[in-house]
């Protein structure tokens, strides 16, 4: 007698979201998480419950309720007013010990905290994590595979977790429905928030918190973060985005320039050169700034650095420009141009306004 | 005087996806066809741990973990300086994901000794996953610091800058401590004169090579083999899909003035067609 066909199905744990705050500010992949994790619940038939940790959490707490929590925990401490590795690790654990049965599935956000703690919540529970995931769903599998026989079955309410891999060339389903919270990370801007509603009601239950003195290791000293606000480059149909071979701050008016040939256009730019104070972070494009789609996507002495790279590779039509015919933007960019901005730049400018102006007598001429 | 310190750099060998030896069809690597390299990431981390070696004093042992093969980049680290390497070798390690990989290396670890920092890559190209570090800091119990792009130590603690979305925070940790080194630390040096002339004696003297790249295997560290491989990891990779190609698709332009080149670029992409919509 095997165990082939034997239906495996667990009892039903909520889907828990962490939710992700720095100074205070909930950051945006919290809600697009709700939105998948209330689509998981749903067809899973359980509760979407979400955990957020920091100080003074009101106000927060009133936003994931009405972006569609069923039940809220709240861990409200001074020590955690900022993010860290091990007081944070300790309220997860801590909570995740506590309830009766385990979350069947627990989503973070693939960001730079989310990354930092999913992996260490995963290895204490010694459950299975997805990393940096753009789609998800559940669904049976059967695993027929006898290598490990306590393995064989069908497994009725499985996560698939979907996520690019080598270099965004390959889409990998993982699978892990052998323990639970089956876990998963997800790539900022790809998931859909559900729309905020005010009447929503959810469960708020406080958490104890009860950090040990071990957990003080590790101090953040300083937390220096500019806030993106302003400009709409998600909406932009042409981006020209400036790197560091721009070689200045003054570079950027280049890009201006370029970017005021076409009509909704925007600027935008690679982390190094924010980080130099050329330009505001709400430019930046990439894993730790925005994702964008445009249509055009003009790259200006940017090497094409993988963080840079997830930030922009859907766009439509990639034009590189860079003196270094190495650079790894060429390897996929649509059109490579191996020459020096100052001078491929302007000419390029030269030619459209060339083009516009042309165009312009033409319907001038025609509406006559 | 610092205390010297024990040094400890994860390193991992990855297919190299700049050639497309190995590549099979349906965009998944014949691991036993494609050209091997280190893995690119971990560059940034030997780059930290020979730092962190060359200001404060001390050790640095490299260790991996993979088949057999994987002793070469042992002997790369070796040339950039290392002083010693350690392969985790042992087939019943097929084909673990990253929790059972971290259980295997925890063990290395633990079996090798006593250390006060370790320095991993951020990432890997293969798995991609950025996990292994995080997951080997819960099992050896450390505090962390991951996506460090600089850092000092100071009356053994460490000073780190560490890159989030916007910005940095500025971190404090005791030893030990394990660091996940982003790649917007400073590059890898050349190899070094000493470094190399010793792999090349090396190269030539297999009981010599024994003295500075130990192979070890599961029974050895103490890893319960149920724990790793197939049987200790909890995901699968149940299924991969072509999505796209590893680069090849940009067409070059080059080598004439700008203005043909700008009249050859705007006519091949359709740039024109921006200007109106
Ligand atoms: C955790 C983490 C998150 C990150 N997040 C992001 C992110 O969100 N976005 C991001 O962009 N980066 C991010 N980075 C940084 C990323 O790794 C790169 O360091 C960065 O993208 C490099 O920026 P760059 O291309 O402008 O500079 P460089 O890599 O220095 O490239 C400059 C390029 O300009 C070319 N060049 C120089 N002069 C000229 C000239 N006159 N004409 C033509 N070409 C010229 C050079 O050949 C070179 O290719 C992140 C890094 C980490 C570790
Ligand atoms: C397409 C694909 C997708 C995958 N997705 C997942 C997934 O979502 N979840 C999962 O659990 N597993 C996944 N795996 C399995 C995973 O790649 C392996 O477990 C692998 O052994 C370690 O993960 P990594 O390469 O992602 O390492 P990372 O966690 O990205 O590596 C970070 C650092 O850890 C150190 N390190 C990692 N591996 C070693 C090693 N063997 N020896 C020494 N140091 C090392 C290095 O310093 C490295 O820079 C996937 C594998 C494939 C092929």
């Amino acid at each position: 007698m095997t165990d082939e066909g034997k239906k495996i199905s667990s009892p039903k744990g909520e889907v828990l979201v962490i939710a992700e705050q720095i100074l205070g500010e909930l950051q945006p992949v919290t809600l697009e998480l709700l939105g998948a994790g209330r689509y998981l619940s749903d067809k899973l038939g359980s509760q979407l419950t979400c955990l957020v940790m920091g100080h003074n959490l009101a106000e927060i707490t009133e936003k994931l309720v009405s972006y569609g929590a069923d039940a809220v925990y709240v861990a409200d401490h001074p020590d955690l007013t900022c993010y860290r590795t091990l007081t944070y690790r300790r309220v997860v654990v801590d909570l995740l010990d506590s309830l009766a049965i385990p979350p069947h599935i627990c989503l973070l956000g693939s960001t730079t905290t989310g990354r930092d703690l999913a992996p260490r919540i995963a290895a204490h529970f010694e459950t299975g994590l997805t990393a940096d995931c753009t789609e998800l769903d559940v669904g049976p599998y059967e695993h027929k595979s006898k290598v490990d026989p306590s393995k064989v079955g069908i497994y009725e309410e499985c996560l698939y977790a979907i996520r690019p891999s080598f270099g965004e060339s390959l889409k990998a389903r993982i699978l892990g429905p052998w323990k639970n919270p089956q876990m998963a990370t997800t790539r900022p801007g790809q998931m859909t928030p559900l729309k905020p509603d005010s009447n929503r009601q959810a469960k708020i239950i406080p958490v104890q918190v009860s950090i040990k003195p071990e957990d003080n290791r590790l101090i953040v000293a300083e937390t220096l973060r500019e806030v993106g606000k302003g400009i709409k480059l998600q909406e932009a149909d042409v981006i020209v985005a400036g790197g560091y071979g721009l070689g200045s701050a003054d570079g950027f008016q280049l890009m201006n320039q370029l970017a005021a040939c076409f009509p909704n256009s925007a600027v935008g730019s690679s982390r190094k050169v924010v980080d130099l104070g050329w330009i505001p972070y709400e430019h930046q494009v990439g894993q730790t700034g925005k994702t964008v789609r445009p249509k055009v996507y003009i790259a200006c002495g940017i090497s094409g650095a993988i963080q840079h790279r997830v930030g922009m590779s859907k766009s439509s039509l990639i034009i590189a420009i860079n003196k270094d015919v190495d650079a790894p933007i060429f390897k996929f960019a649509h059109h490579g141009i191996v020459g020096d901005i100052f001078q491929i730049v302007p000419e390029m400018i030269r030619q459209l306004e060339s083009v516009k102006s042309d165009k312009e007598v033409q319907t001038v001429v025609s509406t006559h | 005087m610092p205390a010297p310190y024990e040094i400890f750099v994860l390193v991992k060998q990855v297919p190299d996806q700049g050639s497309k030896a190995g590549l099979n069809p349906d965009g998944t690597i014949d691991r036993a066809k494609a050209k091997r390299m280190l893995n690119p990431f971990d560059r940034y981390a030997l780059q930290a741990a020979l730092h962190t070696k060359k200001c404060y004093g001390g050790r640095v042992t490299a260790i991996s973990m993979g088949p057999p093969p994987a002793v070469e980049i042992l002997m790369e680290a070796l040339e950039h300086g290392v002083d010693r390497g350690v392969l985790l070798s042992d087939r019943r390690l097929a084909a673990s994901d990253t929790l059972a990989t971290a259980y295997a290396l925890f063990k290395t670890v633990t079996w090798v000794g006593r250390f006060d920092l370790i320095f991993c890559g951020l990432q890997t190209t293969d798995g991609d996953t950025a996990q292994v570090g995080p997951q080997l800091a819960e099992r050896l119990g450390l505090p962390q610091i991951t996506y460090c792009q600089d850092f000092k130590v100071e009356d053994d603690k460490v000073h780190a800058e560490r890159i989030i979305e916007g910005g940095y925070q500025k971190l404090i940790s005791e030893l030990p401590v394990l660091i996940t080194v982003a790649n917007s630390y400073h590059p890898l040096d050349y190899k070094s004169f000493r470094g190399a002339w010793r792999v090349q004696q090396l190269l030539r003297n297999q009981e010599e090579q024994k003295k500075y790249i130990q192979t070890v295997d599961l029974d050895l560290v103490g890893a319960d083999p149920e724990r790793c491989g197939l049987k200790g990891s909890p995901t699968i990779v149940a299924a991969t899909e072509k999505v796209g190609e590893i680069g090849g698709n940009c067409s070059m332009h080059e080598g004439h003035s700008p203005t043909d080149l700008v009249s050859e670029v705007l006519d091949a992409s359709k740039l024109k067609e921006f200007l109106t919509v």
